[in-house]
Formats: structure tokens, C-alpha cells, sequence
């Protein structure tokens, strides 16, 4: 069973002349950290609010196809019920928290469940453990900084103990330091726990570096699907969508096509830094002789 | 704006321990006690009781003016125009063509107006030793039904965030020269919708994500929830409800059934 | 301890900030001290985290903030003297969220906005308003709603709405938050224009990406303080102190730092720069 599986998968929401998903089949398995990488208007955001039944339950519209989260179609199963299976997470950090307290907050899914006060208690404490935020249960959320709003958020999320994590462009609105702490979080969340995630976003950068899989999107299709290496040695076809490659693969690109090679690839800055060291370490040897 | 919703002060007083939901009934009991005592002195009484409260919540007298600043001006102005508008009963003090001052009138205007602090002061005093999440789960306990409980709550969670995106937009619209404090009624009056519109968009914004937020959480799945934390009324607790209970039942009783004049 | 400028001096920048330190109701310093010169036609941008008081300094210059203590000149005339509406004919502000200050109806009655405010007459207004839609390309668009419009075109009228009124000085408040890589070249050519045009830019942003190909002076700021104040070159030299600013250096900076030891020369923001640098020591061309 997958975690979600879409064939073929069509979207149109009412009012809307447009098809915000024109075909679209990908599968992410358990265990899988997939990021859908598109430019705004892809249809990226459209697969997240799918995940959880908010389209086409909340969102109403036309769906057409095969749309199940852990082999659950979504056209039949309420919000309240997929949402015990997967979280999801949005972009604005202030309009998704709505206690008064981070407490309040992360405990409102199980509340709502009626989940027993002694269960509750603990995937609190849980949830504020791995997103970094123990020991900040009485404070209000408008006192936080976007980067701990995020991470409440995904807390609040967690609380309901669900199998998949969706997030919908998270860092949006964060600066540097906000992002760093997110990725951190969800990078912790996939090793450390199995937590199954999709994650929506137009800047390529941290993606490439955490990610199992990228799904390119663009006008509602999805146009490639692969691991991170595979997507981003041709930075052309980035562009070709709206998108900015990572640097980094941009480097290797066009370090390739500078030395008439075609198998230099790197990720991170380690990567490049050993790849690239040893390009010119060579040099200087054969130099010297 | 958050300053005026939210007047909590930290504090371990025995107010602040005590159960908000005997406090909000104690809120209202008094605020009922104000309007049927009578009596000058026993609303003095009254007063004085209400004053010691604030004492035990161990009140600052700099927080408390300023909380209370509008009232004592309403205050004013009711001792000032009372007697005008009650010139019945004796003795007369002035008579001057369609003016008569009596002193009932007078003695009205002063007991109206400490009927008006005893009230503003007893729900400051609740304001102030209680967070607004424990106001308003002590509503819910009471009986307020929960969906509107938190609609309360969410309320005075974005208060302050409104607040602040109003700011932000008067800030925005200032810089394209917009003036907020010259100009005609009407001329200010039109500046302001370059504020409202773009405020309320904002918030029909945050209400449609809110919205997405709530049902992502399952709100609404079933028809009973539990609650983490939850209230529990201490000895101590069922005694001041029960002081209350008796500093508002006697006086009442006495004025009502035994029609003495309280 | 930086001298006080002379009057002449003084007459040089159109925008003077001496000795400015910005203190919240309740205490909390924002700017602690910061002294700023700024000539006419310059293309500065203001780099820093959130809490590094950049935002804040930007509004005491147009006087949506006055200083707790210093002294702010514009055009040689005091700050403190002036209203914010006197100051917008100087100093314009694009807030980095458009929807904060879009209401009209048409783009074209928001962009009119501004300057009937100001005071200009109709004539002037038009003009002003045909120069602003002409300068972001707004002219397919100018009987839409705003609102209805996308995030790139919202921007686009926000700063268009500003331009109008004609000020010399325009500050661009994260203007590109939230767009594609590809709008965000488009509006960063639009905003070029504008310095080309002859209008001091003061760009606010934390993306140093950014920074890179547009801005010709980099002042680095962290905690209420300018910690550096060069041209961009200079300001990516030093990782440290973009890191002590909450700043992430772009990771074309960060490789070329690490293979300095190579000869790489550290200050390099783009890719093609870097693998030009590369290249030429790998064939070894001097």
C-alpha cells in the first residue's frame, strides 16, 4: 500500500475554467521524503490540500481518476478521517495556529478525537520534543518567531500521530535561520522516525539535499520524476518551468560543458568542495611534474 | 490594541488560584449585587469589599488607572448630570427657572456613580487574574457550547494580529500620503475604507486558511471531545462560591421578599 | 567613532542618518547607533535577519518611525520637520506585502492614488500615473482589479503606486517574497530601470542571492547595528559575519571559500564565475 497514489488524476475547482491537475499519476511510498517542485500556479499546492481530503471535500470542484492516501480513495472519505492518517502543514504561519496557547494548539487534533487526557498529555510533550519547541507550552502564538510558528504547526500536525506529513511551500514566509530550523526538523523526522513526507516547494535548494525523490510540476503536469541527481543535471529543463536550479547544480552543469565531460554531479557544498578539490589537486600534480 | 483585550497579570494570589468559573459567577453576582443595593453606605460597602478584592489580587495602582481611566471620567460626568435630569424629591439646594437641584438628585448621581466603578472594577478584577484561555474554558464548563467558545477564543487569539496588520496597512497607506488626523469627518471618514478594504481582505484571507487548518484537524469528527486540561473546583473554591453566593443572596432576599430597605 | 559630515558634505547625500538609535515602546532597542550617507542615485541594499533592525531603519527614513535620539536629513531639509505625507514626495516605501496597501478598484485608480493625495494637479497626475504603468509594464492590466490579479503583477502595481509619486529616493521592502525565479528576474529588471532612471533604490531583503547581480553598495546589518557597509564583492568575503547576521551565503559563495586554499578567490557569487575561476586552473591558464 502506498501512501499516496494518484493515476491520471484530474482537477478542476468550481468556478475555475482551468484544470489545476490535468493527469496526474505519482505514487510516494512509505518512508519516502518526496518534494514536488513547481513554480507558482503548478498545480503543487492543489496535490497537497488532495492529500487530506480538503480538495475536493472543503475545495469543491471536479476530480476525475484514481486519488487514495494509503489506500483510501479520497473522494469517499471524509476530512476528519484521512486527517488522522496524514497532516498537513501551510504556508502562512500565522493564519494556521489559532489557540491561544502552543498547548492548546498542538492538543486540538487529539482533543477533537476524543483521544483519553493521559494520551493526549504525552503525544504533546512527543510532538514538542521533536520539533524542538519542549518547555514552550504556555506561550502564545503570536510571541514566536515564524521559524517556531512553522514548528508548532508541524507539532499540531504531528499530535494526531498520522502515517504521512504534507507541507505546502512551509518556508514561504521564514528568513534563513527560519528555514534551517525547518528542514532540520523534517530531515530529523525522516531518519529518526520513518515519517513519510511530501513536501511542496518552488526553491530547489534544500530540496535537492533532502529529498529521496523530485516530481518537476508544471501547468498541472507532472513533467519528470527521479532522485535529486537525476533531476538536476540538466538545469536547463529548471528553467524551462520558471525554476532557479540549485547552484550547486548549476556548477557541475556547466563545469561539465567547460571540460567536455559529462559526469560531474554534486549536491552539497561537501560534495562539490571533494569533487572539485580533487579536479584541481590533480592539476597541480601534473603540473608540477 | 492587545493591551485593551488582554489586562492578565501574572500572579499567585488566592484570586488568581481560584476556579474561573466561580469567578465569573462572583463577576456577575456582584455586578447584580451593584444594582439592587440601594443604600448609599452599603453601596459604599460594597465598594470597599470590591476595593479589598483588588487587593488581594494584589492590583498596581498604576495598571488599575489606566484600565480604569475611562470610567472614572464616565463617573464624573453621571455625578455631573444626574441631578439635572432628577430634579423630583427633597430638599431643593438650587432652583434656578427650569433647574432644580435636590439633594435625592445629587445623592442618586453619586450612588449611580459608584454603581458604574463597583461594575468596572469587579470585571477588571476578573480580567486581570484571569488568562482569557481560562475565561473562556470556564464559559464552556458553564455551559457555553464549545463551537462558540472557540469562536471566542479564536477571536481574542487574533485580536492582537489584526491589531497589528491594521498598523501595518494605516503605516502603508501613510507613506502614499494618506493623513488619518487632518482633514473633514467625511474626508477622513473616505481614508479610512483605503484601510478597511485591504484589513478586511486580509482577514477574510487568514479565516479561509483557518478554516483549512481546523478540519486538517479533525474538528468536528465526532460529536464529544475531551479536553487536556481540565478544571477542578478546590475547598477552597466551593468556599468563595459560597461567600458570594451569600453576600449576594442576603442582601437580595432582604430587599425583595422581606422588603427591607437594602 | 565616524566624524561629523561638514555642511558641504552634508549637501552631497539626499539622505543623511546620524547617530540613530530606534527604541520600541517597552524597551527593546531595534537600531543601536547607525550612521548612514546616502548620494543620489545610488543602489544600495540592506541585508539582514529578521530581528536585525533593518525594516526598522528603513521606516525612520521615511518617518513612519522617528528617532529616539539622532537625526535624519532628506534633501537637505530635516526629517523631524516634515510629515510622512512631505516626506512620501521624497521617499517612497513598497511594503513587502502588496495586499497591505492595494483597495482601489483598477490599477490605474491605485496607481492615481498616490500622487492626488500628494496634491498634484490632474494633469501632473496623469503623467506621473502613465510613467509609473509604463515603467512595470502595466498597461495590459491597468482597467483590472488589483486584488484579482497575480502575486508578481500585485507586486508590480504596489511599487508602480509608489513610483507615482515621483520620489526620489524608493525603498523596495523584500520585494520579491514569495515569486518565481523567473518573475523575480523580470521585476529585478524592472527595478534596475529605475536606477537607471535616476532613482536612489534602497532594497531590503535577507536573500543574498539577490544581492549579488543588482545592488552596488551592501550595508550588512545584525542586532541593531551596520556591520559592514561595502560593495558587494566586499560583503560576501567575510562568511562570518553574514552568518553572525542570520544571513545564509549563497552556496556558490560558500564552495569558493572552501577551495580558496586552491587560489579560488572567495568573493565569487554566481556559478558561472566560479566555474570560470575553476576552468582556469584546472587548464591551468596562469
Amino acid at each position: 500500500m502506498q501512501a499516496l497514489h494518484l493515476r491520471d488524476a484530474r482537477f478542476k475547482y468550481k468556478g475555475s475554467t482551468g484544470w489545476a491537475l490535468d493527469g496526474v499519476s505519482l505514487d510516494v511510498e512509505k518512508g519516502e521524503f518526496v518534494t514536488i517542485l513547481g513554480p507558482n500556479g503548478s498545480g503543487k499546492s492543489t496535490i497537497c490540500l488532495m492529500s487530506n481530503g480538503l480538495v475536493p471535500h472543503a475545495l469543491p470542484g471536479d476530480l476525475e481518476g484514481t486519488a487514495e492516501v494509503f489506500g483510501l480513495e479520497v473522494r469517499s472519505h471524509p476530512v476528519a478521517e484521512l486527517a488522522t492518517k496524514v497532516g498537513i502543514v501551510f504556508q502562512e504561519p500565522e493564519s494556521q495556529l489559532f489557540s491561544m496557547s502552543v498547548e492548546e494548539e498542538v492538543a486540538f487534533g487529539p482533543e477533537n478525537l476524543a483521544i483519553p487526557r493521559e494520551e493526549i498529555r504525552e503525544r504533546v510533550e512527543w510532538a514538542l520534543e521533536i520539533v524542538g519547541m519542549k518547555g514552550y507550552n504556555d506561550r502564545a502564538p503570536f510571541s514566536l518567531s515564524g521559524g517556531q510558528k512553522q514548528r508548532v504547526a508541524i507539532a499540531a500536525a504531528l499530535s494526531m500521530r498520522p502515517e504521512m506529513l504534507v507541507l505546502d511551500e512551509p518556508a514561504y514566509a521564514l528568513d534563513p535561520l527560519g528555514r534551517a530550523e525547518l528542514y532540520t526538523v523534517l530531515r530529523d523526522l525522516k531518519t529518526r522516525h520513518g515519517m513519510t513526507i511530501l513536501l511542496a516547494e518552488r526553491d530547489a535548494e534544500e530540496a535537492s539535499v533532502f529529498s529521496d525523490r523530485i516530481a518537476l510540476m508544471s501547468e498541472g503536469k507532472i513533467i519528470e520524476v527521479g532522485t535529486p541527481k537525476a533531476m538536476l543535471r540538466n538545469p536547463e529543463r529548471l528553467r524551462s518551468i520558471g525554476l532557479e536550479p540549485p547552484q550547486l547544480a548549476a556548477v557541475a552543469s556547466l563545469l561539465n560543458a567547460e571540460l567536455g565531460r559529462g559526469d560531474l554531479s554534486f549536491l552539497s557544498v561537501d560534495e562539490a568542495e571533494s569533487t572539485i578539490s580533487k579536479l584541481l589537486a590533480a592539476r597541480a600534480r601534473r603540473g608540477s611534474v | 490594541m492587545s493591551v485593551f483585550v488582554d489586562l492578565y497579570t501574572e500572579g499567585k494570589t488566592f484570586l488568581h488560584r481560584t476556579d474561573p468559573r466561580v469567578k465569573i459567577i462572583a463577576v456577575l453576582l456582584l455586578s447584580l449585587l451593584a444594582l439592587v443595593v440601594r443604600d448609599l453606605y452599603h453601596l459604599l460597602i460594597l465598594l470597599a469589599f470590591i476595593f479589598l478584592l483588588l487587593l488581594l489580587g494584589k492590583a498596581t495602582l498604576a495598571k488599575t488607572y489606566f484600565a480604569l481611566k475611562m470610567v472614572l471620567r464616565v463617573m464624573v460626568m453621571i455625578m455631573i448630570l444626574w441631578p439635572f435630569f432628577n430634579p423630583g424629591g427633597a430638599p431643593v439646594l438650587l432652583s434656578y427657572g427650569m433647574i432644580r437641584i435636590t439633594q435625592p438628585g445629587i445623592m442618586g448621581g453619586i450612588g449611580n456613580a459608584i454603581r458604574i466603578l463597583c461594575l468596572a472594577t469587579v470585571w477588571y478584577i476578573l480580567m486581570f487574574t484571569t488568562t482569557q484561555r481560562d475565561i473562556v474554558r470556564g464559559l464552556v464548563k458553564l455551559g457555553l457550547r464549545f463551537d462558540l467558545g472557540l469562536t471566542l477564543s479564536i477571536a481574542l487569539r487574533f485580536l492582537p494580529t489584526f491589531g497589528a496588520t491594521m498598523e501595518s496597512i494605516k503605516d502603508a497607506q501613510r507613506a502614499r500620503g494618506l493623513e488619518f488626523d487632518k482633514g473633514s469627518l467625511i474626508k477622513r471618514s473616505k481614508n479610512y475604507v483605503a484601510v478597511l478594504v485591504p484589513t478586511i481582505v486580509s482577514a477574510l484571507r487568514t479565516a479561509d486558511t483557518l478554516s483549512l487548518a481546523l478540519q486538517s484537524r479533525a474538528y468536528g469528527a465526532r460529536a464529544d471531545r475531551t479536553y487536556l486540561r481540565e478544571l477542578k473546583m478546590k475547598g477552597s473554591d466551593f468556599v468563595a462560591l459560597a461567600l458570594v453566593l451569600g453576600a449576594f443572596v442576603i442582601p437580595t432576599v432582604a430587599r425583595f421578599i422581606l422588603k427591607v430597605p437594602v | 567613532m565616524i566624524p561629523q559630515s561638514s555642511p558641504r558634505e552634508e549637501r552631497e547625500f539626499f539622505v543623511l542618518a546620524e547617530g540613530i538609535k530606534y527604541v520600541y515602546e517597552g524597551g527593546v532597542e531595534a537600531i543601536g547607533g547607525v550612521d548612514i550617507r546616502i548620494r543620489k542615485g545610488e543602489y544600495i541594499a540592506i541585508v539582514g535577519g529578521n530581528g536585525s533592525g533593518k525594516t526598522t531603519l528603513a521606516k525612520n527614513l521615511n518617518g513612519l518611525l522617528r528617532p529616539t535620539s539622532g537625526r535624519v536629513e532628506i534633501a537637505g531639509r530635516s526629517a523631524a520637520g516634515m510629515t510622512v505625507a512631505e516626506l512620501a514626495k521624497f521617499v517612497g516605501y513598497a511594503f513587502q506585502n502588496p495586499d497591505h496597501q492595494l483597495f482601489s478598484s483598477t490599477v490605474e485608480e491605485e496607481v492615481r492614488f498616490g500622487p492626488k493625495s500628494l496634491g498634484y494637479t490632474d494633469s501632473e497626475v496623469t503623467k506621473k500615473v502613465e510613467h509609473a504603468l509604463e515603467v512595470m509594464d502595466l498597461q495590459g492590466v491597468r482597467d483590472s482589479p488589483p486584488l484579482t490579479l497575480s502575486l508578481s503583477y500585485r507586486r508590480r502595481v504596489s511599487i508602480a503606486s509608489v513610483i507615482a509619486m515621483d520620489p526620489q529616493v524608493i525603498i523596495l521592502d523584500e520585494p520579491t517574497t514569495g515569486l518565481d525565479a523567473k518573475d523575480i528576474d523580470l521585476l529585478m529588471q524592472y527595478i534596475d530601470v529605475l536606477n537607471r532612471e535616476g532613482h536612489t533604490l534602497i532594497l531590503i531583503t535577507h536573500d543574498m542571492r539577490l544581492v549579488a547581480g543588482h545592488a552596488k553598495r551592501v550595508l550588512v546589518m545584525a542586532a541593531g547595528r551596520i556591520l559592514l557597509d561595502s560593495d558587494p564583492k566586499g560583503s560576501f568575503s567575510d562568511l562570518d559575519l553574514i552568518r553572525q547576521s542570520n544571513l545564509e551565503p549563497p552556496p556558490v559563495t560558500l564552495l569558493a571559500h572552501r577551495l580558496s586554499r586552491f587560489g579560488i578567490l572567495s568573493n565569487i557569487f554566481s556559478p558561472e564565475e566560479l566555474v570560470s575561476a575553476i576552468a582556469q586552473k584546472i587548464r591551468g591558464d596562469r
